[in-house]
């Protein structure tokens, strides 16, 4: 199997005290818990830390781990006979260290990643229920808007009838409502890991991810679209076509539109699961052309001599303070 | 189950009894008591048993874990998942905020 250093995961010495590693478990896990980091890798991060946590914080397993002896990270090893005629349940086969400490017996449990939190000691003969399983998929707002069906294989860990741990691979298909919106989870009642000595299954359920769209954006089931005018539409209003996410919308704009207003086109956002849908609305935003031709030149300055406007008036004078 | 289309819960009115909560989150009868009068999980208290809705089971799961992974009793719990809430709702308000800033 492959070695893990469970002290360097922790960034401890070998002879750190429990204390020492209980404060490390707790710097790391505040700065990586999937509950409190939001960058990427946090998670995986955070399930090697647990990992190392339940076993160096437990006087027994941190000994049946000293007496593994040291390894790279990574290296092929096999613990001594000794070693494993005391912890393991005989036969060599590809495990992995977290799931030899596992069902060594200890207890202890709880923990991100093993769901429930349940002790899963083996030979349980009380009825312990299957896993909670998550998986996430990522559609497209033309997806999330008509429904669809998205694939998935996953692993889950299954108690096998000698108590051994094993990854059981799972795949299937999940029918996915119309009106879902991003965060949203999706729950398939009993389709998770498969309960242990009689215990219920566990449940699946499925992350709603929703992909960046080229126009839109969804905010719950309202979608935001950024709408560019010329100055002269601003002004004098004009009669636009506005795209949604089925077809185009004829808008009229009244004349002084303003930059950041919004346009509120009333049931042309993301459907809701029933019936009605959120709105769609367009972020004005009045634009010039990068380069403009002498005679719109002529035309600005002309438009310039004849107006009175004083955008800036406010500014003018001694301020308050 | 290769092959086996899944159909969901239908959320909207989705609900979970307090035993079934219970086994899926791993937290305590006595926890989830005080994280109802914390007023963090909301509960139909009329019906005959405690139900939840089925938004509940990821808060309590949540909890489970910054219980075991912190060590915190009941008052943190309720502590964290109400800025975890709050900073839920922010978030939500500046994708909002965000939507309508040009690019």
């Amino acid at each position: 199997m492959k070695f893990k250093d469970y002290y360097a995961t922790l960034e401890v010495e070998r002879e750190a005290s429990a204390e020492e590693i209980k404060k490390a478990y707790r710097k790391l896990a505040r700065k990586y818990h999937p509950d409190v980091a939001k960058e990427a890798g946090a998670e995986d991060k955070f399930k090697e830390i647990s990992e190392a946590y339940q076993t160096l914080s437990d006087p027994e397993k941190r000994q049946a781990y000293d007496d593994l002896g040291r390894h790279g990270p990574g290296e092929e090893f096999h613990p001594s006979p000794e070693w494993d005629s005391r912890f393991s349940r005989g036969g060599q086969q590809e495990v992995d260290l977290a799931d030899l400490f596992e069902r060594m017996g200890f207890g202890g449990g709880g923990g991100f990643g093993g769901g429930t939190g349940d002790p899963r000691r083996p030979g349980a003969d009380f009825p312990i229920r299957g896993q909670d399983v998550e998986v996430a998929t990522e559609l497209t707002l033309e997806q999330a808007a008509r429904g669809t069906e998205v694939s998935f294989s996953l692993s889950v860990p299954a108690l096998r009838a000698d108590g051994r741990v094993e990854k059981q691979s799972r795949s299937g298909r999940i029918r996915v409502p119309r009106g879902v919106v991003e965060g949203e989870r999706l729950r398939v009642p009993g389709k998770g890991g498969d309960g242990i000595a009689g215990g219920p299954p566990g449940d699946l359920y499925l992350e709603i991810r929703l992909a960046p769209h080229s126009r839109f954006k969804a905010v719950g089931h309202d979608l935001y679209l950024e709408l560019p005018i010329a100055p002269w539409e601003a002004a004098l209003g004009a009669e636009i076509t506005v795209p949604s996410l089925d077809g185009t919308v004829a808008v009229s704009l009244k004349p002084g539109m303003r930059s950041g207003q919004k346009l509120r086109l009333a049931g042309k956002g993301l459907p809701h699961r029933r019936e009605g849908a959120g709105d769609l609305y367009g972020v004005i935003q009045i634009v010039l052309p990068e380069k403009i031709g002498e005679r719109e030149q002529a035309l600005y300055r002309e438009l310039a001599e004849a107006s009175a406007f004083h955008p800036r008036l406010h500014l003018e004078g001694p301020t308050d303070g | 189950m290769a092959d086996d289309l899944l159909i969901p819960d239908d959320d909207e009115a989705c609900t979970v009894a307090l035993e079934e909560l219970l086994a899926a989150s791993g937290l305590g009868h006595e926890e989830v008591i005080e994280l109802v009068q914390f007023g963090v999980f909301h509960c139909a208290q009329h019906a005959p048993v405690w139900t939840f809705h089925v938004h509940t089971v990821r808060l309590a799961r949540r909890a489970a874990r910054l219980r075991d992974d912190f060590g915190l009793n009941v008052s943190g719990m309720a502590l964290a998942l109400t800025y975890l809430e709050r900073i839920e709702a922010l978030e939500g308000r500046l994708r909002e905020l965000e939507s309508q800033l040009p690019r």
